[in-house]
C-alpha cells in the first residue's frame, strides 16, 4: 500500500456531511410545521437526526486522530484555523443581538414609556445572582486553565479534576440561570426588553450547554488517556470555546444587566 | 495588523513541540509551576470568590418579601401577536403563574 507523500489528511469518503445537511433540512423544515401546523413531528425527525450525525461525526474523528494518527501537526494547525474562525463567526451572531439591545435601548421609543427599562418592567438585580453567574463563569475560566496546564504536565490526577470542576461550574451556571428564568418578572413576551433579553441571554445560555458539553466530552477522552502533554488539541479547542463563551457573558453582563438596568 | 498576526502565530504556532522556555506566563516565572500557579488561583481566589457570591444571594433571598408588582394593562408588555405552539398557546415557555401575569392579569 503507497504512503502519501504530503502531511495532510485525505478523509475516506463519509456520509455524515450529506446526512448533516438532511438532518438541518428537516430541523428547519420541522421548526415551520411546528410553529404554522401545530405538528412536531418533523423537528423531533430533524434533532434526532441531528445529533446522531455529531455523534458518528465526531466519533469518525477521534477514530481518525487518536486511534489512526492522520492529525499531524499541519492537519492540526488546519484544526486551529477552523476553530479560530467558527469562534470568530459566532461572536459576529452575537454582535447582532447586542445592536438590537442598544437600537432599541439607547433611543426608546414612546410607546415604552420613554424610558429604559421600559415602564412596567422591573429588572434583574445585576448584584444578585447575576453577579454569582460571573463569579461562576470567571472561575471556570481559572479551572480550565488549570486542567490545561495539568495536561501539559502530564498531571493526570489534577487534570481530571481540574476539567470535572470547569464541568460541575458549567452545569451549576445553567441550573442557576434556568431558576433566574422562571422567577423573572418579565418574559420574552414583554415588548422589546423581553425580546433583548431572552434571546441575547437565551442564545448565550445555549452555547453554555454547548460548551459543557464539549468540556465533559473532553473529561471523558481525558479519563481514556486521549491527550497527550504535547497533543491535545481537542481539549483546546473546548476551552477556547468556554472562554469566548466566558466573554459574550461577561458583555452580556455589562451591558443588559448591569448598564440596562 | 501586526498584532492580529502575532495573535495568529501565538494560537497556530502550539501545534509544533515546544522547546523550554515557552511563552506564557507561568514557564516565565517558574519552570512547571504552571499548573500549580492555577491550581492555587482555583482555591484561593476563583472558588472563594464563588462562595462570597453565594452568600450574598442567599443573603438577599432571605430578607426579600416576595413583593409582586400591581398588574397594569400595558398595551406594550404581554404581546400576544401569535400564539405559542404549546399548551393554550397563552404562556411563554418559563411562565410562572405566582410572578408572570397573562395579558388579563395574574392567575392566582
Amino acid at each position: 500500500m503507497a504512503h502519501q507523500a504530503h502531511s495532510y489528511h485525505m478523509v475516506d469518503p463519509s456520509p455524515w456531511p450529506i446526512f448533516g445537511a438532511a438532518a438541518a433540512l428537516l430541523t428547519t423544515s420541522g421548526l415551520t410545521m411546528w410553529f404554522h401546523y401545530n405538528t412536531p413531528y418533523l423537528l423531533i425527525m430533524g434533532l434526532i437526526s441531528t445529533a446522531l450525525v455529531m455523534l458518528q461525526w465526531w466519533r469518525d474523528i477521534v477514530r481518525e486522530s487518536t486511534f489512526q494518527g492522520h492529525h499531524t501537526p499541519t492537519v492540526q494547525k488546519g484544526l486551529r484555523y477552523g476553530m479560530v474562525l467558527f469562534i470568530t463567526s459566532e461572536a459576529f451572531f452575537f454582535l447582532g443581538f447586542f445592536w438590537a439591545f442598544f437600537h432599541s435601548s439607547l433611543a426608546p421609543t414612546p410607546e415604552l414609556g420613554g424610558q429604559w427599562p421600559p415602564v412596567g418592567i422591573t429588572p434583574l438585580n445585576p448584584m444578585d445572582v447575576p453577579l454569582l453567574n460571573t463569579a461562576i463563569l470567571l472561575a471556570s475560566g481559572v479551572t480550565v486553565t488549570w486542567a490545561h496546564h495539568s495536561i501539559m504536565e502530564a498531571n493526570r490526577k489534577q487534570a481530571i479534576q481540574a476539567l470535572a470542576l470547569t464541568v460541575l461550574l458549567g452545569f451549576y451556571f445553567t441550573a442557576l440561570q434556568a431558576m433566574e428564568y422562571y422567577e423573572a418578572p418579565f418574559s420574552i413576551a414583554d415588548g422589546v426588553y423581553g425580546s433583548t433579553f431572552f434571546v441575547a441571554t437565551g442564545f448565550h445560555g445555549l452555547h453554555v450547554i454547548i460548551g459543557s458539553t464539549f468540556l465533559l466530552v473532553c473529561l471523558l477522552r481525558l479519563i481514556k488517556y486521549h491527550f497527550t502533554p504535547k497533543h491535545h488539541f481537542g481539549f483546546e479547542a473546548a476551552a477556547w470555546y468556554w472562554h469566548f463563551v466566558d466573554v459574550v457573558w461577561l458583555f452580556l453582563y455589562m451591558t443588559i444587566y448591569w448598564w440596562g438596568s | 495588523m501586526a498584532a492580529l498576526g502575532r495573535l495568529s502565530r501565538l494560537l497556530l504556532g502550539t501545534a509544533a513541540p515546544r522547546s523550554p522556555p515557552a511563552r506564557g506566563m507561568a514557564a516565565a516565572a517558574h519552570e512547571g509551576g504552571g499548573a500549580r500557579m492555577w491550581k492555587t488561583l482555583t482555591f484561593v481566589v476563583a472558588l472563594p470568590g464563588v462562595a462570597v457570591c453565594m452568600l450574598n444571594s442567599y443573603l438577599k433571598a432571605q430578607h426579600r418579601e416576595h413583593e409582586r408588582p400591581e398588574f397594569v394593562p400595558y398595551t406594550h408588555l404581554r404581546i400576544r401577536t401569535k400564539r405559542f405552539p404549546w399548551g393554550d398557546g397563552n404562556k411563554t415557555l418559563f411562565h410562572n403563574p405566582h410572578v408572570n401575569p397573562l395579558p388579563t392579569g395574574y392567575e392566582d
